[in-house]
């Protein structure tokens, strides 16, 4: 939709700092209290679509026996959640799914763990789902049994967690990213500043955008698209990408675009929202292959599903083979 | 609010919270989407306030939730505007995954005025109520198209009116389920499958457009200005069921017969439309040659009535008349102006008419929900309805021909939604059902199988592809 200032995204979706480390730690802490009081953290979609911490019984016989069982930092968290958003871009590269689709389903990702702990829906499932929602909603249908085919994953799964999704997210669920600002940055850049533009700099313009438009793919993978609105991400990529290039004289571009909105936004506080997002960029880090099957151990013995009787029970109870497959994904190389 | 603590279920007889905020009234409508019921809001705030819940079923292929309730739910999540309805509140039924809108309750729709004046009172709607009726159509579309959406099924059913109350007389534009943003498609929008129900239908998707613009609705304002002049639908085609495509050469024929036969000449990219391209004898040739609009609809052609009319059911698609420039038209700075209560003429002297209320089947109960509560004696809605049971058993309202149902449902005024998907603190942030085992739904196979009919505009078992 066109109006982004009258949107959810921006009315509900873009948080201060000091907020989004709230809310990553008051999932953190439920989980945490979870674990202690059941012994495992995982939840289940029951048949009727309801969700269930552990049952007490299983719950008793976990707690003795793992009684040992550490709940995830809030970092550890933060690491396996970089491992399934990598896992996202790479899902939609391999089904050639446009960006949008891909931005979509990593906004969706992002959202829903900031309401829910890793500790409580295994991210996979959760992330394939979310790719399946932003086909539905860009309106670019893929059936949950072609996405399972694809994937070789049982597309139940996908179908039961799909109602969870919309849900978390508060049925809000057009998303902004920042590749359409981009290209409309672009454009203005073309028809409004640069009118007189030859070939040649059509063509430096067509690399200036290729190049943010990679920069945008590296800030996905970070919190800044739930700290700063599109336009900004847009236009720090745009000016790393000219660093890079040197096609305009940024800064003259910068005030061009500020003289002509209202007072609303400042250059200055712009520059500010530029330097925390390539920081947050700077500061991204992919977790080692030792770290993250550390931490995968440790989220899966807080899930209740390292011991195989255990297992065995639940699978059973569930109608997607959970155990199985997120064993095979956590433990394949990225 | 909405589904945020339903795990206390268990104490309150299996009943889901959110359907204990209101008392059923009954079904009022019934859709290839699912129902439409009324309902009264029970809390103290807004005690006795009519609410309609439009329940949607699963969608039938197995894949997941109903793309149109997903499409309705976040359009309207994003827009709020006088002239549009306004959603409420959504709630999740999680025994059979259906959701439930909640909306304001309209209490009439143009189809039901339109059909009051052919029917009962025998005499055409007031100057007045048809100007204002139009302009707030057109106000609330020129809002929407401004947003990039299209709405892609405007018919009178679709067109709500609201009844006594602060509101009254004020239209609401409703049933987004065919809505969608038309800004950088990914895909053709013709990959969305049969769009608008076929008296409405724009010739550029008769003819099937693989593209097309937010004129599409404004051909079908065009319909519903005429229908409201004449109380009868414009063109009125017969429907060849069960095609996979939008081409239905009947209500061509229809549309040629009134407005004569589409030239290369006034619409060029005329040449580029498939079904031109195929059909050479019966739409190339010329059958009609004494046609006129003005004596179809009783206008003068020089009246500014018609010129808005003839330029709404312009047949180049770029040259029609867009919703932004209608409500500009001479037309409307004539008298009777347009007024914000269409129903009531701010003349004295106008002749005003009462409205029936809509009909509800007070026999009918949420179904699907209904399995939720099975040791209560009677259905949801009965105790508390005025007349009790099968009192008042009125026949919800017939299919309104050419196997396209009415969708009668409801609008507006809503409070925060945001709150109500749940995220309160504590140990259910999804705000999600807790409770376990709780019998699935018989009904559902019910609902089932009265949605065989493929839904129009629902992409016909579009195989997904990877592009």
């Amino acid at each position: 939709m066109a109006d982004f200032l009258t949107s959810t995204h921006r009315a509900k979706w873009v948080f201060t700092p000091q907020h989004l480390v709230e809310k990553y730690r008051a999932a953190n802490q439920r989980a945490r209290q979870v674990l202690e009081k059941c012994g495992a953290t995982l939840m289940e979609i029951d048949a009727d679509g309801s969700l269930s911490y552990p049952e007490p019984q299983i719950a008793k016989a976990n707690v003795e026996k793992h009684s040992r069982t550490k709940p995830l930092s809030i970092d550890e968290e933060q690491c396996i959640r970089v491992f399934f958003e990598n896992k996202i871009q790479e899902v939609c590269k391999s089904f050639h799914f446009p960006h949008k689709i891909q931005a979509t389903a990593l906004i969706y990702f992002k959202r829903f763990f900031l309401q829910w702990s890793v500790m409580e829906h295994q991210p996979k499932n959760i992330m394939l789902t979310c790719i399946y929602a932003a086909c539905k909603i860009e309106e670019n249908h893929v059936s949950a049994e072609e996405l399972g085919k694809g994937i070789q994953q049982d597309h139940h799964m996908i179908l039961n967690n799909e109602m969870i999704i919309y849900q978390s997210l508060e049925f809000d669920l057009i998303v902004y990213a920042p590749y359409r600002s981009v290209e409309g940055f672009i454009n203005d850049m073309q028809w409004q500043e640069f009118c007189n533009a030859d070939d040649d700099f059509l063509q430096m313009l067509k690399t200036l955008q290729d190049t943010a438009r990679l920069e945008v793919d590296k800030m996905m993978l970070t919190d800044a698209p739930l700290l700063f609105p599109p336009g900004q991400l847009a236009l720090t990529a745009l000016h790393n990408s000219n660093a890079l290039h040197k096609v305009i004289d940024f800064d003259s571009y910068l005030s061009s675009i500020f003289s002509r909105q209202n007072p609303v936004h400042r250059e200055s506080e712009f520059i500010e929202s530029l330097n925390a997002i390539n920081s947050l960029v700077r500061k991204y880090k992919f977790p080692e292959r030792k770290e993250q099957s550390h931490i995968n151990r440790k989220l899966e013995s807080c899930w209740g599903l390292s011991s195989h009787d255990e297992s065995k029970k639940r699978e059973k109870k569930s109608k997607h083979k959970s155990k199985k497959n997120s064993s095979e994904a956590q433990n394949a190389p990225s | 609010m909405g589904d945020g603590s339903s795990n206390r279920t268990n104490s309150n007889s299996n009943k889901p919270e959110w359907l204990q905020q209101y008392d059923l009234i009954g079904k009022i409508g019934e859709g290839t989407y699912g129902l439409v019921f009324l309902a009264r809001i029970k809390s103290q705030a807004n005690r006795g306030k009519s609410i309609a819940i439009k329940k949607f079923k699963q969608s039938k292929d197995g894949d997941g939730v109903s793309p149109t309730a997903i499409r309705e739910i976040m359009l309207l999540r994003e827009i709020t505007h006088e002239n549009v309805v306004k959603l409420v509140n959504v709630h999740i039924n999680h025994t059979d995954m259906s959701l439930y809108l909640a909306f304001d309750y309209a209490e009439h729709d143009l189809y039901e005025i339109i059909r009051h004046h052919r029917d009962k009172v025998n005499h055409s709607i007031n100057q007045y109520t048809v100007k204002s009726l139009l302009w707030q159509l057109l106000n609330g579309l020129n809002y929407l198209h401004s947003n990039w959406i299209i709405h892609r099924d405007l018919k009178p059913s679709n067109i709500l009116v609201m009844g006594d109350g602060e509101e009254h007389g004020v239209v609401k534009i409703a049933d987004f389920g065919l809505a969608r943003i038309y800004q950088a498609p990914l895909k053709p929008l013709s990959e969305n499958g049969v769009v608008v129900t076929i008296w409405y239908r724009a010739p550029e998707l008769l003819l099937g457009a693989k593209h097309y613009t937010s004129a599409v609705d404004m051909w079908a304002v065009g319909c519903i200005f005429a229908e409201l002049l004449t109380l009868k639908p414009l063109f009125q085609g017969a429907e060849v069921k069960g095609t996979p495509n939008p081409f239905q050469l009947d209500q061509l024929d229809k549309i040629f017969k009134v407005l004569g036969h589409p030239t290369l000449d006034k619409w060029p990219s005329l040449a580029n439309l498939p079904h031109w391209q195929q059909d050479i004898q019966h739409i190339q040739g010329h059958k009609y040659d004494n046609t006129s609009l003005c004596n179809v609809v009783h206008l003068s052609p020089k009246s500014p009535a018609y010129d808005l009319l003839s330029k709404m059911l312009e047949y180049d698609p770029r040259k029609r008349i867009t919703a932004a420039q209608a409500l500009e038209h001479e037309y409307f700075k004539m008298e009777p102006q347009p007024g914000r209560n269409t129903l009531v003429p701010c003349q004295p002297g106008e002749t005003f008419v009462n409205y029936p209320t809509r009909p509800v089947d007070t026999t009918t109960d949420f179904e699907g929900t209904a399995n939720l509560q099975p040791p209560l004696p009677v259905s949801s809605g009965a105790g508390s309805m005025p007349g009790g049971h099968g009192s008042n058993r009125t026949v919800p309202r017939p299919m309104n021909v050419v196997g396209m149902q009415r969708m009668p449902h409801q609008p507006m005024q809503a409070y925060n939604l945001a709150s109500q998907a749940g995220m309160g603190p504590g140990m259910n942030p999804g705000g999600i059902p807790m409770q376990r085992g709780v019998p699935q739904a018989h009904q559902q196979q019910q609902l089932r199988r009265k949605d065989q009919m493929g839904m129009p505009g629902y992409p016909p078992q579009q195989k997904s592809r990877r592009i």
